[in-house]
Parts: structure tokens; sequence; C-alpha cells
């Protein structure tokens, strides 16, 4: 069937067939944010003691449905005070790079579409231009609470970006390599393989600046319902604030993805006997956005001069010490143990 | 080794039509009743009393400076990262250097206070 | 490979434009956007030349991080458009041709015979295997040591200059230092002092209060 259809789009069928890779990812990502956004409802509801939603469905299983349908509805408000092209840009500038990320993750030994050098490169270039979204609906919503949000949203995104990136180095060290596949590959050989060990304290930081970085709890000072009422987005409704709203837990799930593919071993079997199978890298990424709702439930919310000395005093250096340890090791006889 | 560069070409396509096509299905499907009070900006039920685009604190601008200066040091990182095996002892006494040159610009920015976010 | 000139055209086309309206735009922020989109297709030129880890390195250090910069300089300073423009006609004697004079030399020495394209080879196209960062690492910081640690000289200087012109002390900061308040003593804060005991109590009347304020 394939051939036929390859002898019928002629030139364009690797145009075609890309796309249908694509959608294939594409498609289960749309799905996998909405029943996030219904999982940490139930979660944190279980945690508080009460059942989260349970009317829409059975047990409340079709509520992600019912909450697109009912933003699809309502007005896009574009207030008269905004720039009107960029106030529209802002929520496109922030999903875009939540999803064209995804280009190059792996999800099995041959199941990737892009499998590019530079991958990790490439996710924190993607990941590094997320924050125009932010700072243009700030500026465009030209509100005094969506320009403190984005602010301050901003200034926090780029400081982690920092202990991020240094988190990243420590990997590359380990698996010399960029590319997600290698790194993955590299870490084969059971759980006491997997890099969470020997790059323990990157792992920390990773995962914590992972957290800042998507702006979830408790580092979710751009948004402050309390303080500044929605941060960066108080002025988008509808469809304009559902892609915000998209855009946050894509990335999500691309930080917890990203953790589970470099710390975690992504789709290798911790144990022996056992298949490695893409299912072990599901469920340990729905393990780390478990961590993600669990904070949002547990953790009071950080001060923003926490936040910032946070990045800058505590994982800038503790990352810097922990690459130059790692490094001088690699120059000993136990390197072995660093690889 | 471009050929592998064509799908993300693609995708990035693809993810600007993610956050296109809701906005657009938005605007199609639901309703448009412009309102002055609705759409003048949210100041908590107050007229809003000046502009919202003012000046602020100059540490934003030292973040974002001193965010550049440590983003090309990551730059300088992973190529190294990814040889280091290969350069072995020197490249790693290199790095050494490299950083520790920086960290003396590190350590001044502590002292002098500009991580101090009060 | 008839597919990668057509890239090719259409990230140039984007580029020129981009870069006419950096300069034409209106609106500084608008000219600020156009700039992250000439550097992004600029970046994508570069990955059609196989520059894989220095087109990625646009991306991330000039479009994550300058741009970022930028923006928020053109974004929060109110810059008076007017006022800038109100030296256009001014300065436009001496500014076209100095203009001109430098696009003149760029086109002498871009098409000189040093740099025709008959004078580069074309470049072998990369196996699927190639990793053009390694192969950067391998140069840099072997062979090009001696710039890569200037480059970090550079940096630190960069540093120095950006605190020395930025930190400023507020003087209306509010801001407690924890350490500070867990090190206050009983002492700093309360004084026993011993009186004797009160002997009479004087009723507290309107009448009092009012020979008071007198």
């Amino acid at each position: 069937m394939m051939d036929a259809a390859q002898n019928l789009l002629g030139p364009l069928w690797p145009v075609v067939w890309t796309m249908v890779k694509i959608v294939a990812i594409v498609l289960p990502l749309m799905g996998a944010v909405a029943y996030l956004t219904l999982a940490e409802r139930k979660v944190i509801g279980f945690m508080q003691v009460r059942l989260g939603p349970n009317r829409v469905g059975y047990g409340g299983l079709l509520q992600p449905v019912a909450d697109g349908l009912k933003l699809l509805m309502k007005e896009i408000i574009i207030p008269t005070a905004a720039n009107r092209t960029l106030f529209l840009l802002g929520p496109v500038l922030a999903i875009a790079p939540a999803f064209a990320a995804w280009a190059v993750v792996p999800f099995d030994l041959t199941l990737v579409l892009a499998d590019i050098d530079a991958g990790l490169l490439y996710i924190l270039a993607m990941t590094s231009v997320g924050v125009y979204g932010v700072i243009i609906a700030g500026w465009a919503s030209n509100s005094k609470y969506a320009f403190l949000g984005s602010l301050r949203s901003a200034a926090q995104i780029v400081s982690y970006e920092i202990a991020m990136g240094f988190a990243l180095v420590g990997v590359l060290m380990s698996a010399n390599s960029l590319n997600l596949g290698k790194i993955v590959l590299a870490q084969s050989g059971g759980f006491w393989q997997w890099y969470w060990l020997p790059l323990f304290p990157l792992f920390i930081v990773y995962f914590i600046s992972a957290v800042a970085e998507t702006n979830r709890a408790p580092f979710d000072v751009a948004e402050g319902e309390s303080e500044i009422v929605a941060g960066f987005h108080v002025e988008y409704s509808g469809m304009a604030f559902a892609v915000f709203f998209l855009a946050e837990y894509a990335n999500m799930i691309l930080v917890a993805m990203l953790a589970a593919l470099m710390f975690l071993g992504g789709w290798l079997s911790p144990v022996p006997f056992l298949p490695d199978s893409i299912l072990w890298l599901l469920f340990k990424v729905a393990a780390l956005l478990f961590f993600f709702l669990w904070f949002r439930a547990t953790f009071p919310r950080y001060r923003y001069d926490q936040i910032m000395r946070l990045g800058w005093k505590v994982f800038i250096p503790v990352t810097l010490v922990w690459i130059l340890f790692v490094g001088g090791m690699m120059q000993t006889r136990w390197a072995y143990l660093f690889h | 080794m471009l050929e592998n560069y064509f799908p993300i070409l693609l995708f990035i396509i693809v993810g600007l039509a993610v956050g296109v096509a809701p906005i657009v299905l938005g605007k199609l499907v639901s309703p448009n009743r412009p309102d002055g009070e609705k759409n003048s900006p949210y100041e908590c039920g107050f007229e809003a009393f000046e502009d919202a685009r003012m000046k602020f604190d100059v540490r934003y601008y030292l973040v974002a400076i001193l965010f550049i200066l440590f983003d090309l040091e990551i730059a300088f990182l992973f190529p190294w990262a990814v040889v280091l095996q290969e350069i072995g002892l020197f490249g790693f006494l290199a790095m050494l250097v490299f950083l520790g040159i920086l960290v003396v610009g590190f350590v001044y920015e502590w002292m002098k206070g500009a991580l101090e976010w009060e | 490979m008839i597919f990668q000139d057509y890239v090719f055209y259409a990230l140039a086309a984007i580029l020129l434009f981009a870069g006419l309206r950096v300069i034409t735009a209106r609106n500084p922020v608008h000219a600020a956007l156009f700039l992250v989109l000439a550097f992004f297709t600029a970046a994508g030129i570069w990955l059609l030349l196989e520059a894989e880890f220095l087109a990625i390195a646009l991306v991330l250090v000039y479009v994550g991080a300058v741009m970022v910069l930028f923006l928020f300089v053109v974004m929060m300073l109110d810059i008076n458009l007017d006022k800038l423009r109100e030296g256009f006609w001014n300065a436009l004697p001496i500014a076209l041709p100095i203009g001109l004079l430098m696009a003149a030399e760029m086109v002498m020495i871009l098409g000189s015979k040093h740099f025709s394209p008959d004078m580069m080879s074309t470049p072998t196209p990369r196996p699927a295997g190639y990793s053009n960062t390694a192969e950067l690492g391998r140069q840099l910081y072997t062979d090009y040591l001696l710039p890569f640690e200037l480059a970090s000289v550079v940096l630190l200087v960069a540093i120095v200059a950006a605190i020395a012109l930025t930190l400023r002390e507020r003087k209306d900061s509010k801001f407690i230092d924890p350490a500070e308040q867990v090190k206050v003593k009983r002492a700093d804060r309360i004084r026993i002092v011993s009186m004797p005991s009160e002997k009479e109590i004087i009723p507290v009347t309107a009448e009092a209060v009012e020979e008071k304020k007198k």
C-alpha cells in the first residue's frame, strides 16, 4: 500500500510521509496535554481529600473535552489599548517552540523523526525561544499586571536556563554526544548505569530548573494569582488563553521527557530480564510529571528574591563544581564511573 | 545531513499552525461583542490611570546581560563536553583556565551584590 | 538538490524582507522582532551550509539571549519616536554618501575575483553521522586555544562592565536580610527598666482631656 502511495505522490511523497509522522507525534501529544490537565486536577483533588472533576463523562474523563469546547465558544477579547498583531502573535510564539522541540525526541531506538546530531542543542535553542511568547504577550496587552508578570517570568526563565544549560553539559561529558538517542544508548546496562547516579546533583538541578522554566508552582510568580492576578496572560480569553495553557503543559511534558531521556535511561529497562520498550519511557515521563503535580499541591510559592537567589547563587555554583569534578575524574582511572 | 533537518523545518511550520489554528477557529466560532468597558485593560475594576509600559528596575537589564554572558559560556562548553574524551587532560586544563577566568567574574558579581535581589 | 535551492531563496527573501523592516518599521518593538526573524532565517541559511553547531548556536545565543535584552530595552524604555526622527533630514546629506560608499566598498570586495563563486569549491555533502559540533570542539580547544582563552577575558570584561554600568544601590529598598533577622538578640529589641509602681490612678474624663489640650 505504501508503495502505491509513493508512486502516486511522486516527489511529494517525502513531504506527505513526514507530515504523517509529525501528526503521529502531535496528536498524541495534544491528547497527553489535555489529560495532563485532568490528571492535575484529579491528583491535587485527591491530595486535598477532594474528588476533583467527576461530572462530565465517567469519573470526569470527558472534562478536558468540555473545557476545550467551552474555551472555543468564548469570545477572544482584544483590549483596545493592546497592540493587536503582537497580542495575537504572543500565544503562537509560546506554543510553536514547545511543539517544534519534539522533532528530535527519540521514543525508541528507531522511533525518531529527525535524528540530527545536535539534537540536545536544538532543544535548548527551542526552549530559549519560548520566552518570546511571554514577553510579547505581556507587552502587547498594555496592562500593568501582564507587564509585571512577563518581566518577572522572563527574568526567571533566563536565569534558570543557565543552570539548565550547565546541567546538560554534564550529560554531554558523560555521553560524548549531543544526539539524544546516543545519550540514551550510552546509559545502557540497567538502573545503576543511568546518569541520575553519577550526575545526581545535575539531575536535581535540572529537574528543579525545569519546574522553574515552565513557570510551575512553586515558581509560578509569573502568574501569582493572588498578587498579579494571572500575570502575562491576564488579558487573554477563549482560545488565545487556551493556546498559552497548551504551551505550558506541552513544555512540562517536554522537560519531563528530556529528564527521562538524559538521566533515567529513556526507553531502557531498569532490569536485565525485562525488554527495553517505549512503555518504560512513557512510565518514566508520567512519574516525573506526577512530581510536577505533587510539587504544586505541596509547596507554597517562592518569593521572587528567593527564586533568583536559588537560580544564581545555588544552582550555578553547584553545577559548575560538579562539571569540573566530573571533568577532573574523567582524567583519572575512575573515569568509567562517569560514562 | 541536511535531509535530517527537513522534518524539523516542517515541524516548526506545524508548530506555528498549532498556535494559529485554535485562535482562528476561536475567532470564527466564538461571539464578538466588543464593549468599551470590557475591552479596557484589567485593573481590578479601576480605570487604568496611566500607561502600563513604565520604566522598571535596572536590575532586570543586569540579569539579561549576565544571562547573555553565561549563555555564551554554555555555547563554549557544549563542543568541549562532546569531545572531552578525545582531547583529554589538555582539553580539561584549557577549560579549567577558561572557567577560572569567568569564575573571577562570577565571584566579583557575587561580592558586588549584583545577584542580590532586594 | 533543487529543493535546497528553493529553501535557500525562500529564506534569503525572508531575511532581506526582515532586514528591511528592521530599519523601516515605525514601532521599535516591531523592528526588534523583525531582527529576531532575521536571525532565525540567517540560522536557516547557515544550516544549509552544514554549519550545524553555529546555526543552532546563533538561535540559542542571538535569538534566545541577545534579542531578549534588546526587547527588554526597546519595550521598557520610553523611546520618543518623533524625537528620534527629527534629525533624519539633517543627517541625510552626510549619511547618504557614507552609506553609498560602504555599499560600494562591499560590492568591490565581494565582487572581486577573490570572492567569486568560482573561487570556492563546492563543499561535499557530509554523511548523516558527521558531527559538526565534535569537529569544532577538536579544533577550538587545541589549535585555537589562545583565542578561546582570550574569549573568556572578553567575557570577564563584559561582566565587570555590565555591573559597573547598571548596579545601583536603591534607597527605597525595603529588603531585609534574613540572616540579620535571625542574629537578633533579645537585648537588641527590648530593654527592661525598673520603675516604681504606680501609686494613684487618675480617672480620665472628657474635661481632663480638654484641659490637657489647652
